[in-house]
Formats: structure tokens, sequence, C-alpha cells
């Protein structure tokens, strides 16, 4: 009997990117992973609903570069979210727009990311709804449950909670390293390291 | 961004093989296929999940989105012009004890099917709209996660947002918004024909953006 190694559940690529193989990637050249970015399985990410306006200025590299979603470095999409661009009449046409995830990331399970925008250092719970064009900017924390409304904008170093979401909390002064995902990386993967304690 | 490609194909092989586009893992057919009725217009995306014994009816213009599922088991599924059914959307849904209610049959005997959808409806990422006479109105959006009991029936032009619960055999009246933890109140605004309009565009777009493959499935 042939021995070779069971398949992994995770394939690893060059930039060091860990994607699941029950992961649900449509319109991959349209996803940008930054590098060492972990995709559970049954996450579902919708590259194909892509920008159909490319900018004026760019003939030339138009097509070529259309971003649907572009995630950062060390970001870690849990089991079962979903990733979609958000989409408005924009010119009197429907064009979707890039969601755009930043570094740092930590994206809970069975959530629904429709944001336009997610800096850095942010963690979203389970079960999170995140509307339309929401813009959250860094080290924010969206507590388990919550839905972001469309359009919100929530400012740096806030705690959101609630249906709909509202600031309940600011992020204490030594809070900050609890945002860094790199240990939460390396326990993941073909070959999880044990957390580090 | 530290990929130089702009495709981060994980397969990514030195031999330049043929570049996959999507990793779909695959979804084995569970259950019958059911007969369908789509009609000429309609974009069915080839990973929609259409399950069940009774008859799917999609109308013109109607766009289903990859991995929404579409189940028959307890009756008719009837999805109006123009809707949209965003990905892993149930409609057909078993409640939560895993039963799939089939539906009093109205007072000529005929069956209400499980699932009725009215023109212009959008069921959106997750909903679970559940089987047994539901009846979803002309215009009303369900949003994200949203849970629609057995044998409720939406007015039109309703909106339930991101997570909200109708009970079963509930009656929403027309125009209503449900928000927050149940909380509702009447949808003022008299935008309907607007958002009518606006769904025909983004549906002009959603076709040619989605590759419809109705042939799968008939």
């Amino acid at each position: 009997m042939s021995r070779r190694p069971p398949r992994g559940e995770y394939i690893e690529t060059d930039t060091g990117n860990k994607v699941a193989r029950k992961a649900t990637l449509v319109g991959t050249q349209n996803i940008m992973l930054g590098g060492k970015t972990v995709i559970q399985p049954d996450v579902m990410i919708r590259g194909d609903l892509a920008r159909t306006i490319p900018p004026a200025q760019s003939a030339s590299g138009g097509p070529a570069n259309n971003t649907a979603v572009a995630i950062g470095r060390y970001c870690f999409l849990s089991k079962g979210c979903v990733l979609r661009p958000p989409g408005r009449m924009y010119k009197g046409v429907f064009t979707f727009m890039p969601l755009r995830l930043g570094d740092h990331v930590f994206v809970g399970p069975g959530t629904v990311v429709q944001a336009a925008q997610i800096g850095n250092h942010v963690h979203i719970g389970a079960k999170v709804v995140i509307g339309e064009f929401a813009i959250i900017k860094d080290y924010v924390k969206v507590l388990d449950g919550s839905v972001v409304p469309p359009n919100m904008v929530i400012p740096s170093f806030s705690i959101v909670a609630g249906q709909p979401a509202r600031i309940i909390g600011e992020i204490p002064e030594g809070g900050i390293e609890a945002f860094e995902l790199r240990d939460l990386y390396k326990t993941v993967g073909n070959n999880p390291q044990p957390t580090t304690s | 961004m530290s990929s130089a490609t702009p495709s981060p194909d994980p397969r990514s092989s030195a031999h330049g093989h043929h570049k996959r586009h999507s990793i779909l893992p695959a979804v084995s057919q569970s259950g019958p296929k059911p007969p369908v009725q789509f009609s000429s217009s309609c974009t069915i995306a080839d990973s929609a999940l259409l399950t069940g014994p009774h008859t799917i009816i999609v109308s013109t213009e109607s766009v289903i989105h990859p991995r929404a599922r579409l189940e028959s088991l307890g009756g008719r599924v009837t999805v109006g012009r123009r809707c949209i059914v965003h990905e892993r959307a149930c409609l057909g849904a078993a409640d939560l004890q895993g039963r799939y209610h089939k539906g009093i049959p109205d007072k000529d005997g005929r069956s209400m099917g499980a699932v009725t959808l009215g023109d212009y409806v959008t069921v959106e990422v997750g909903a679970q709209v559940e089987s047994g006479g539901t009846v979803i109105g002309e215009g009303t959006t369900v949003g994200i996660g949203t849970r629609v009991g057995a044998g409720a029936v939406v007015g039109k032009h309703c909106t339930l947002t991101a997570n909200s619960t109708v009970a079963a055999g509930e009656a929403i009246p027309d125009y209503t918004v449900i928000y927050s933890n149940g909380l509702r109140r009447v949808d003022k605004r008299g935008v309907s024909d607007l958002k009518n309009k606006a769904q025909a565009r983004q549906i002009d777009v959603l076709r040619r953006m989605i590759p419809s493959n109705p042939a799968k499935f008939q």
C-alpha cells in the first residue's frame, strides 16, 4: 500500500499564507493576501464581486489589478466567516467597491463582513455582522454578536457592541499587545506549534 | 502587501499551470435533484445548491449567488422576478428542530408551497427562510442571518435587518422595519420605486459578473 503523507488541511503558500482546502474562495485573482494570513475551513470570500468601472487614469493597468478583497499580514479568518465587497449605486451604475483589511485583523467564526475598510489590529468577535461601507479604524474590538450598521465609522481604540452597534468603551493603555496575532498564526496549520504560555 | 503576484493562487506551481480562478470545494449533490422551471433570463450560479423533490421556480432576471441553497423538501419554492438570493442563504430551510414544515393548504385546498418570494426581494447572506407556506412580499429585504419562521407572511417593502427573527406563522404588515432586538417601526420614506429601480440596476451588473449555469440543474 502506498504510504503517501496525508494531505494537510491547509495549503501553505510561499508568502506564508495558510489557506484551508475547504475554504470557498470565489474569484481568487481579485483576492490579495498580505502574507502569514490564516484562512480556516468554511470561510467564503467573494473575489468575483469586483469593481466594474476601472479608475479613469490607469487605462493600461486597469483590468489586470482589479482587487475585490485585499487582506493584510497576520490576519486570521475563523471558520464560517464571509467576506464580501460592499456595493452601491455610483454614478448611475451599481458598483462593488474593494474591501480592505489591515494587518493583524481577527475575524471571528460565523461573521459576515461587508465593510469598506478595516484598519490594523482589529478583533472582530463571533457572529458579528458588519454592514456595507462601514469603516473600522485601528485597534478596535467588536464584541460577539454585534451588528454594525451600514456606513458606520468606528474610531480607533474603541470597544463596540450591540445591535445596532454602539461604542461602549475604550481600549485601555495596556491592552494593545492583545491584538497581536503572530502567536495565533503559529498554532494553526499543518504543523501547528503549541501555544507558548 | 508582501505578495508581488496579483493573484494569490495558493497552488502556485512553477510549471506555469493554468491558474485556478476559484477554490470551491466540491459539494456533493445531497438529496434528490428537483424539477426546475427557470426563466431564460435568470442567473443561477454554478455552485448554487438546489435539492428536494418539489419544483423550484426561478422567475425572470432573478440572481442566485454561488452557494445559495434552495430546498424544496417541504414543498414548492417560488422565487419571483428580479430577486437576489445571496450566498449561504437558504430558502425552504428546516426549523430549529430540523423539521421541514409542509404548510397549511389555503381555502381551495391547494398547497401553499414551501417558500414564495415576491418580485424584487433580496435575501442576504446566511438568511434562513423556513419552509411551510412562508411568503415574502414584494420588495422586501431579508437581512444577513435573519431567520423567518415557518408559515410567516411578510408584507411588501419590509426591511428585516441583520440577525432578526420572525416567529413562525407571524404576519408582518407592509413597510415594516424590524431592527435591533425585535423592535418594529414603519418605513415612511416612500422609496419603494427607487429601491426597485436600484435592484434592477444591480441585477444588470450581477448578470455579467456571475457565470450562470442553469443547464446544470435542468
